[in-house]
């Protein structure tokens, strides 16, 4: 009688323990600026998730990538868009960056970043159409057209290689903590966050996706998707992101997705530059 | 024309020995639409612009050809297998819908 007893009560204190544990993982922190957010514990680790990224897609995307990425095919434009004067004051992106804009290699790397300025985060295409407005007096170009995603491209793939290395210290710390908090923050109808997919639940599958993990989300934009059939940047996946979870969807370069930019880069810090990027 | 429509790119292995056969992997930048979707915000019918025929060409000789229609992706890359007998130019022609023909010529030098 009394060792049943003994084992039902171990077997209580058992789903207690285990209960605890659960709890333990989604512990409160608080950041500054901003609401409490839940900080989620990573469910493996990067090597882990390759692995299963192995199991599920073999080499499948590597062996497109190495037939050719389309996107590939429409740098010859953003080469042209960076040698084509533009503007009131006739001037090109190469009058001040060099032909083929030659000194902007590296720079990318560094983006997004903290600007005076705007006193906010300037992001890779934000500083390519204020260079146009300011310095050129030309026509901003319209996010997401064909010549601001080839010239973003072309401008980003002269980094390739390049270890990224965007600074969160400083005046940028507070950006990157509104970045952080909206990255952890619950949202929309299905009540997610970004990172209970791709923090909590990175590698998992959600059907028949598998869920990536937020390392590499960073260095490889403007990318081709096979889904879109076309190239896109960083914050239209956003938003695609975001319908998915039936929220609220800010405009692109709003100072939310420039933030969150900067996070997601930030979590690259060290990985090359790959511009541009073929994904599923 | 849309832009950044017709990019071409033919890629041929490294090194080509007399008499091998040898894939042929091309890739053009190509809308594709059907003419069955709908523009999400005026509701009028994307026109239909797609590639309906392409054509390889070995040293004048037609190796072979397809035709295609709406199934077919957007950017379609292809692959196809020639006989490397002889060095002489490769082109591909793709033609679609609205007239619009693109082309390239690729040197084919077997060692």
């Amino acid at each position: 009688m009394t060792v049943a007893m003994a084992a039902v009560l171990a077997v209580v204190v058992g789903s207690l323990i285990s209960c605890a544990e659960t709890r333990a993982s989604e512990k409160k922190v608080s950041l500054t600026p901003g609401p409490e957010v839940e900080e989620l514990e990573q469910s493996m680790s990067y090597e882990e998730y390759q692995k299963r990224y192995k199991e599920v897609f073999g080499t499948a995307t590597e062996e497109m990538a190495e037939d050719g990425n389309p996107a590939e095919l429409a740098l010859d434009d953003g080469l042209d868009l960076v040698n084509a004067v533009a503007g009131s004051k006739g001037l090109s992106c190469a009058s001040c960056h060099g032909k083929d804009g030659v000194k902007l290699k590296g720079i990318a790397a560094t983006y997004p970043k903290y600007d005076p300025a705007i006193k906010g985060i300037a992001t890779v295409a934000l500083q390519i159409n204020r260079c146009r407005e300011g310095n050129m007096g030309a026509e901003p170009f319209k996010y997401e057209s064909y010549d601001q995603l080839v010239i973003t491209m072309y401008v980003k793939s002269l980094s390739n290689g390049v270890p990224i290395h965007v600074s969160i210290d400083g005046p940028a710390r507070p950006f990157y903590d509104k970045g952080k908090v909206y990255y952890f923050k619950r949202q929309g109808q299905f009540n997610f966050s970004c990172a209970v997919c791709h923090v909590k639940y990175a590698g998992y599958m959600a059907r028949t996706n598998l869920i990536s993990n937020n390392k590499h989300h960073g260095d490889h934009w403007p990318a081709y998707r096979l889904k879109w059939g076309k190239t896109g940047s960083m914050q239209r996946r956003f938003r695609g992101c975001l319908k998915n979870m039936r929220a609220e969807r800010p405009a692109f370069q709003s100072e939310i997705f420039r933030d969150l930019e900067l996070y997601l880069t930030s979590i690259a810090n060290g990985e090359p530059v790959q511009v541009p990027g073929l994904r599923m | 024309m849309p832009k950044g429509v017709g990019k071409i790119r033919i890629r041929l292995p490294k090194h080509i020995a007399k008499g091998e056969v040898i894939p042929v992997k091309a890739l053009i930048t190509h809308p594709m639409e059907t003419g069955l979707r709908k523009n999400k915000k005026t509701g009028k019918i994307i026109p239909a612009f797609y590639i309906n025929d392409v054509r390889v060409y070995y040293g004048g000789e037609l190796v072979t050809h397809a035709d295609w229609s709406i199934a077919v992706s957007a950017n379609p890359f292809m692959t196809c297998y020639v006989k490397a007998d002889k060095a002489a130019p490769l082109k591909v022609v793709w033609k679609d819908i609205k007239g619009s023909v693109y082309e390239k010529t690729v040197q084919i030098q077997p060692e």
